[in-house]
């Protein structure tokens, strides 16, 4: 019951991440470039969760998204289970409890997503494929993230514990041994 | 304790920063007057009430006056201001219902020639490498993919895909779009793409080598490509970039419209 609570609760702020980032993000920018808030949903998803949380839900917010604004159905679906995926493999290997190892995390799948998108989106539907605008936007984009992540820390890390403690209690403490 | 009160701190100041990253990439240099602004409304009112009490201090006898008069006059005047503020918001939704028909009007006599069908943009994209945005009329409404977008001022793009009642327009901005362009003065072809080194305008390749690139030119649709309709402005030349060879030079072409603030299209049934 807990765990079907979460997801839920998932989908709901995901749905306001779309709004914010719709309405709110189109103008609160830095030199044009707005931040991508569902990359740090995921991933927090797939850390505190699991990948078994994380890819579904990656997939699902991603197809998602792609019904509501993508150019073509299943690019974001693919990149964000990839993103729930990998924050499933880094919270085996890496300290979730550190804020530094957290921004890491954070630049890591950031870049990892926008990457994947820019790819596919130039083999699927052939976008001009422009390196260094891409990658001048990228990097204000890794800033603008870090910085919510700064900002969204303790609120993640209070939430997460919660999901961790739904979905992986009996878990938590043998990983460690 | 300290740990946690050092945290609240630090991301207090992040989003100070933040916020200041914000404006300052976003601020124009030729906007500079508006610190001028900040100043003088700093420093305004300390200059009127020092005025205001050098004019007491000097002998004004109105400060003495009967203070149930003013009040009497001071409840009247209230009264009147809210009547009158109740007009002007009236005013104001008359203003704006106005101003939204007649921009349909212009839209529907400019382009009087096609059948078209008014929309309002109801979503923006989210991402910062393309450019796509959903309109209020989609299946119902007689709107199939390819179908092409336009505004007041020009090309807007076309449908890429519909349901029952939304579409999804791509922009000519949008780094997948190509236009088949035509100068209008000179009858020169050319491509116009949309790129990411100059967001919200576009850049013109595959220019003839004999063709004269004047800035300030007309771009229009050339109608060919099987999607866009002959003859519809699509920008005007911004600058050219000229390179060594001939063949590889192009262009940056500013569109008509303003992407940023567009919120009425027509879609060509």
């Amino acid at each position: 019951m807990k765990n079907v609570m979460i997801v839920i609760i998932s989908v709901i702020v995901f749905l306001l991440f779309y709004l914010l980032q719709v309405n709110f993000f189109n103008w609160f920018t830095i030199a044009g470039v707005s931040p991508n808030l569902f990359v740090i949903l995921v991933l927090f998803l797939g850390l505190f969760a699991g990948k078994r949380l994380g890819i579904p839900m990656g997939i699902f917010l991603g197809i998602c998204l792609d019904f509501f604004i993508g150019k073509k159905i299943g690019i974001s679906g693919i990149m964000l289970g990839i993103i729930g995926g990998m924050a499933g493999i880094l919270d085996k290997n890496f300290s979730k409890d550190s804020r530094i190892t957290l921004i890491l995390m954070t630049i890591g799948v950031t870049v990892t997503y926008e990457l994947g998108v820019y790819i596919l989106n130039h083999l699927i539907i052939a976008t001009n494929f422009e390196l260094m605008a891409f990658i001048k936007i990228l990097l204000i984009e890794v800033i603008y993230n870090v910085i919510i992540t700064i900002i969204l820390y303790p609120i993640l890390q209070k939430a997460g514990y919660y999901i961790e403690d739904a979905f992986r209690g009996n878990q938590i403490l043998t990983r460690y041994f | 304790m300290y740990k946690k009160k050092t945290s609240v701190v630090g991301i207090i100041i992040t989003i100070v920063i933040l916020i200041i990253l914000v404006f300052i990439s976003n601020m124009k240099v030729e906007n500079l007057s508006y610190i001028e602004n900040i100043i003088s409304s700093v420093v305004m009112p300390i200059q009127n009430g020092i005025t205001y009490l050098k004019n007491k201090i000097t002998g004004n006898s109105t400060f003495f006056a009967d203070i149930s008069e003013l009040q009497a006059e001071n409840e009247q005047l209230k009264k009147r201001n809210s009547e009158l503020e109740t007009t002007l918001r009236e005013f104001e939704i008359v203003k704006s219902e106005n101003s939204t028909l007649k921009e349909y009007l212009d839209l529907s006599e400019q382009y009087g020639n096609y059948q078209t069908k008014a929309a309002y943009i109801i979503s923006k994209d989210i991402s910062n490498y393309s450019n796509v945005f959903v309109i209020n009329v989609g299946k119902n409404d007689g709107i199939e993919i390819n179908m092409t977008v336009i505004s007041e001022k020009g090309l807007v793009g076309h449908i890429i895909s519909v349901t029952d009642t939304t579409a999804k327009v791509q922009t000519i901005i949008d780094t997948a779009s190509t236009v088949s362009s035509t100068i209008t003065t000179t009858r020169d072809n050319l491509i116009c793409k949309g790129t990411l080194e100059e967001q919200g305008l576009l850049k013109a390749t595959s220019i003839p080598t004999t063709a004269n690139l004047v800035v300030g030119d007309v771009i229009e649709t050339s109608g060919m490509g099987g999607i866009y309709p002959k003859g519809i402005k699509i920008g005007t030349i911004k600058s050219v970039d000229n390179t060594k060879n001939i063949v590889d030079r192009a262009a940056i072409i500013t569109p008509a419209v303003d992407f940023s603030k567009v919120e009425t299209v027509l879609v060509i049934l």
